[in-house]
């Protein structure tokens, strides 16, 4: 085998010149592109969506009657049918005034600090809802992938029938199957049936990478460890699966990699992912540029870490 | 040389795609015997021996290995082959694990053995095959006569009272056919029972107690290395002989 003749010297970096070039003109192009739609960009508004300054709102806990202390420096409330009272402290910007009637959850005043912006808070409920799904789709995937390779035909066919249907349906239709049906039936909150559509769904595509992790390791592998009076399960345990777990990084990291990316389909289930947060914000500053900008922003350093990751774990589980 | 250990009788095996590998093949081999199986490829010589442990399943006959009635229906093949000890072509080791992982895995998920118990038994056994210094090597770093070495070393480890070599040597650079050779030949001496598939008719010749010539699913010729050797009275083992002894 003639190995590819490497790039050399000068000549590379001439060749990263270029890239950089294309990069700069691809830019200068989508810049062009937004002047000509009369487009006012308002990068400075988008900061307090990701990192918010302005503090955490005081709301009222029940319908009641304002009042302050003498210090203006403690704020109760009091409940107007009832004997609730409410104290409040340390908080700068006051929006009521003595002997205000405020009713639930109305912003009383803000204390001050920095807290986590919507757009923030989404990225942690994807990062939530991905890890969960993670979790139960490698569960599931394990299972079916199993199956799929088991000599019983019940498990054979009923891993089968899993992955076809799965990978033969959209996922967004599963999404609202798994929303407005599983999840009336079960009673499940729209959290829950998020989680389950995504494992479920994801769960398919690791079944069939467990069974080509499982089906490239040699024949021989297993039979060894039979002749050895294993049985098939210490085989499987024991010698097949962690050579298979090998074979089956490199794909199962692009397949996580995937279901945070999919993951932006449960905003239809009123879920404030970052997808959700997203046209939120969008819906507030009228800056739909910046804000999508950043949220894919957002989701190419979610699955960017994640690829990293598995490059070190790769590197790890190499023994030859 | 007493009581059988091994017994086929009219042994037949087919494949799915209807090439008929085994045709009614009888055969048995004493305790502390050494059979060598030789004959042409694509004569059913490693099916046969894959039918002694059930890898292969087998279509009309009998398979009694140590009293066990190997292909009868509720055999706990799993104990069956706890006692017959298997050497692959390909080695087979678990590439995953060092080579004193390789020959401790068996005892320890299979007899239960402490860590320690394992481990004393796969030194013991590293040494005997002269590779305790390749304890902490995994096989990719270990040569093929090595690996075939360890893989000796992991059948051993189960303490078999039966060993089977399916083309031991067959897979390895020329050079390194020697050790696998010596390693097999000191089992030999120590009384093992021992089926070897094989194409070394030197090997053959010194350490079998009987050669069995197979050809097209048949044990066609079966007798002692110098009868089998000096004349035959079979026209296909002649041929073949004739064939191998050439080179």
């Amino acid at each position: 085998m003639a190995a590819e003749p490497q790039v050399s010297g000068w000549r590379r970096w001439c060749w990263h010149g270029v890239y950089a070039l294309i990069i700069v003109a691809l830019g200068a192009g989508l810049y062009g592109a937004s002047r000509r739609v009369d487009y006012t960009w308002r990068w400075d508004r988008l900061p307090q969506y990701i990192v918010s300054t302005e503090g955490e709102d005081i709301r009222a806990p029940f319908d009641g009657f304002v009042a302050f202390s003498a210090d203006g420096k403690t704020l109760t409330v009091t409940e107007m049918k009832g004997a609730g009272t409410e104290r409040y402290t340390g908080f700068a910007q006051v929006l009521v005034g003595q002997g205000d009637l405020v009713f639930q959850n109305d912003v009383l005043a803000r204390k001050p600090g920095i807290r986590p912006g919507p757009l923030l808070v989404g990225l942690g409920l994807t990062l939530e809802i991905s890890a969960l799904s993670l979790v139960f789709a490698l569960l599931l995937g394990l299972v079916a992938g199993l199956g799929r390779v088991a000599h019983n035909p019940a498990a054979r066919n009923l891993a089968a029938t899993y992955v076809e249907i799965i990978r033969g349906t959209p996922l967004l239709v599963q999404i609202f199957i798994f929303y407005f049906f599983i999840g009336t039936v079960l009673q499940l909150s729209a959290f829950a049936a998020g989680v389950a559509a995504l494992a479920v769904f994801t769960g398919a595509y690791v079944a069939e990478i467990v069974r080509a992790g499982i089906e490239g390791v040699p024949r021989g592998q297993m039979e060894a460890a039979r002749s050895l009076g294993m049985s098939t399960a210490q085989a499987m345990r024991h010698v097949v699966l962690p050579q298979a777990l090998r074979r089956m990084l490199p794909p199962l990291a692009g397949q996580f990699i995937n279901l945070i990316k999919d993951s932006s389909l449960v905003s239809v289930m009123a879920l404030t992912d970052l997808t959700k947060a997203g046209r939120e914000v969008v819906s507030s500053t009228f800056s739909p540029f910046e804000v999508w900008f950043s949220v894919a922003a957002l989701y190419l350093l979610l699955t960017g870490s994640l690829s990293l990751l598995v490059r070190r774990l790769e590197r790890r589980l190499a023994h030859d | 040389m007493t009581e059988p250990l091994i017994e086929l009788r009219g042994v037949g095996k087919s494949y799915a795609n209807g090439t008929q590998a085994l045709k009614g093949v009888s055969l048995t081999v004493a305790r502390g015997e050494v059979v060598c199986i030789v004959g042409p490829s694509g004569s059913g010589k490693s099916t046969l021996l894959r039918t002694l442990n059930a890898l292969e399943g087998i279509d009309q006959g009998r398979v009694v290995v140590d009293g066990i009635d190997v292909h009868a229906r509720g055999t706990d093949l799993n104990r069956l082959r706890t006692h017959v000890g298997m050497v692959f072509q390909q080695f087979n080791l678990f590439p995953h694990m060092t080579a004193l992982q390789n020959v401790m895995l068996a005892p320890q998920r299979v007899l239960k053995l402490s860590v320690n118990e394992a481990r004393q038994r796969a030194e013991a056994l590293l040494a005997k095959v002269g590779l305790l210094a390749k304890a902490d090597t995994r096989p990719a770093q270990l040569s093929g006569g090595q690996q075939q070495r360890v893989a000796i070393a992991r059948a051993l480890a189960m303490q078999p009272s039966i060993m089977l070599f399916d083309e031991p040597t067959s897979a390895l650079d020329p050079e390194m056919v020697g050790e696998v050779l010596d390693v097999m030949q000191t089992l030999a001496r120590e009384g093992m029972t021992m089926c070897v598939v094989t194409h070394e008719m030197g090997f053959a010749r010194a350490v079998a107690h009987r050669v069995v010539f197979m050809d097209g699913g048949e044990a066609v010729y079966d007798d002692a290395p110098p009868a089998f050797f000096a004349a035959p009275r079979n026209e296909r083992l002649r041929a073949f002989l004739g064939q191998v002894l050439k080179n």
